[in-house]
């Protein structure tokens, strides 16, 4: 596929936005991605801050839908959600909860999901940490059976087991 | 001590390195771009004592002011740090690892960015003494978790996990076939990206690729790792079988040839020209061609970079100085 801007090139970068409600979609080569805002999205190496794309996403709302939103500011830093949908970032850790109902929609639309599955920090408690590693290795278990990959398997065995009497022990 | 790239790793002729990093932040203070400089000063600190106490002698402390730019952008050419990081230093610190292998950066997009680096594909080893870390440095500093959205990060779109796992990728017989857009289009499908390292995904110096996981939150870490490697393993057959129709070709073998002739002979190199000669070399390194580890030729792109270069000498040399410095060292491993 060329790239729609210029017609010339490969269109490497595809990018969907949903803009009041119509969805549409732009097929660029990289060096237009780039021109337009859109280049090295994901690149470690390039000067990228990830905030913009968060902002690009972001952008769909409205800015300061009524009073109620223009004066609802987290508690513990200051911010307003226009400061986050302007930078693209959060103000800190506190902006989440406050402003969790508004920011659900764009993390469904960036992650296809809302809800975290995987390593459980420590500030669960440690028991929730242990009890999240323990189904984790069970997961694998599973699949390596699966796969009757036994050597993995009994080494994965070893490790609930070991990991479950750490549970007990701190219960 | 040698550095991580000086050693081997599996499926080294395709997979140059693996990396694996985790962004954490402590949920006292608000996020990085919302701190003064202190404040930033007062997180690096406090990481830096826990780091000491939990691995003592292990990582050095580099406080970003105070280096050279030159050493500071040697950082970002080594992969180390990003080059954000570099392009303002107050506040920031990192903490490193003899061999580079463990890189922790202190108040970058979040206040902690702990990275692992291993030769060829190794993501299983590389996560797990990234995650080591991660455990261990959680229980002194408690890092900010939420149940549902996972690590809070400062940006949205790192929640989750807040983990990157990538694969750096020589493709060099798939780029001369044109299959490289289709395989970026293809990857996006399944959750990865695929980006040019050394200049665009289009026009690319060296045909180096990194290969990295895009969605973070509602997939598990390990999930995550063993989709990359499924879809890598898959991207490293088709380069090799592509390789060895191309290398049947007396054509291709000439290009390759007289890329060996240029680096053997050359008195003035520039990166751009080692970048394009070497890749032709790493082909014919890999399939014992030549006789020249692997290794020793991705150590060559790393350490033969400008800044790393100038780093070295201790000094900011001119371009050609540089260029001549570059040939000798490169004539002296070929």
């Amino acid at each position: 596929m060329l790239c729609q801007n210029c017609g010339k090139n490969d269109a490497t970068t595809h990018i969907k936005r949903i803009v009041n409600g119509a969805r549409t979609e732009m097929h660029l080569c990289s060096n237009c991605a780039e021109h337009m805002g859109y280049g090295d999205l994901f690149s470690d190496f390039g000067l990228f801050n990830m905030g913009n794309m968060f902002a690009n996403f972001l952008s769909d709302f409205p800015l300061s839908i009524g009073s109620a939103s223009k004066t609802a500011r987290c508690e513990k830093c200051g911010s307003s959600f226009d400061d986050i949908v302007r930078s693209g970032m959060m103000g800190c850790v506190d902006c989440y909860s406050t402003f969790y109902d508004r920011l659900l929609p764009s993390l469904q639309r960036i992650h296809g999901k809302a809800n975290h599955v995987g390593k459980v920090g420590i500030a669960m408690g440690e028991v929730a940490q242990q009890i999240s590693k323990i189904d984790m290795l069970k997961k694998e278990l599973e699949k390596s059976v699966e796969e009757q990959n036994y050597e993995k398997a009994a080494i994965l065995r070893d490790q609930i087991k070991e990991a479950e009497s750490e549970a007990q022990d701190n219960e | 001590m040698s550095k991580w790239y000086e050693k081997t790793g599996s499926d080294i002729d395709v997979v140059i390195g693996t990396r694996v990093s985790f962004s954490r932040n402590i949920s006292q203070y608000p996020f990085t771009s919302r701190l003064k400089t202190d404040d930033k000063l007062e997180i690096c600190k406090k990481v830096q004592k826990e780091v000491e106490n939990l691995f003592p002698d292990r990582f050095q402390y580099i406080r970003m002011s105070e280096l050279t730019q030159d050493e500071a952008i040697s950082l970002a050419e080594r992969g180390l740090v990003s080059a954000e990081f570099v392009s303002c230093t107050d506040g920031r610190a990192l903490l490193l690892q003899e061999d580079e292998s463990i890189s922790i950066m202190l108040c970058e997009e979040d206040h902690i960015k702990i990275q692992g680096m291993l030769s060829g594909l190794e993501l299983d080893k590389a996560y797990n003494f990234t995650d080591e870390i991660d455990t261990v440095l959680d229980k002194k500093l408690q890092f900010a978790f939420d149940k549902n959205l996972g690590y809070l990060t400062q940006c949205p779109t790192n929640l989750g996990t807040a983990m990157k796992a990538s694969v750096l990728l020589h493709l060099p017989a798939l780029t001369a076939n044109s299959q490289i857009s289709k395989l970026a289009v293809t990857v996006s499908k399944l959750g990865l990206t695929l980006t040019g390292v050394y200049g665009d995904i289009s026009s690319p110096k060296s045909n180096v690729y990194m290969l990295s996981n895009q969605v973070t939150l509602g997939i598990s870490e390990k999930s995550a790792i063993e989709n990359l490697r499924s879809i890598t393993l898959q991207i490293v057959e088709q380069e090799r079988t592509a390789r060895n129709e191309l290398l049947k070709d007396l054509r291709y073998q000439d290009i390759l040839w007289r890329s060996c002739g240029t680096l053997q002979n050359a008195r003035i190199l520039s990166f751009d020209e080692l970048l394009h000669d070497i890749s032709n070399v790493r082909i014919a390194a890999s399939n014992g061609t030549i006789n020249v580890p692997v290794e020793k030729i991705n150590e060559l792109v790393i350490t033969m970079q400008p800044a790393t270069i100038n780093a070295s000498k201790g000094t900011r040399l001119d371009r050609q100085q540089r260029d001549a410095i570059r040939a000798e060292k490169v004539r002296q491993i070929f």
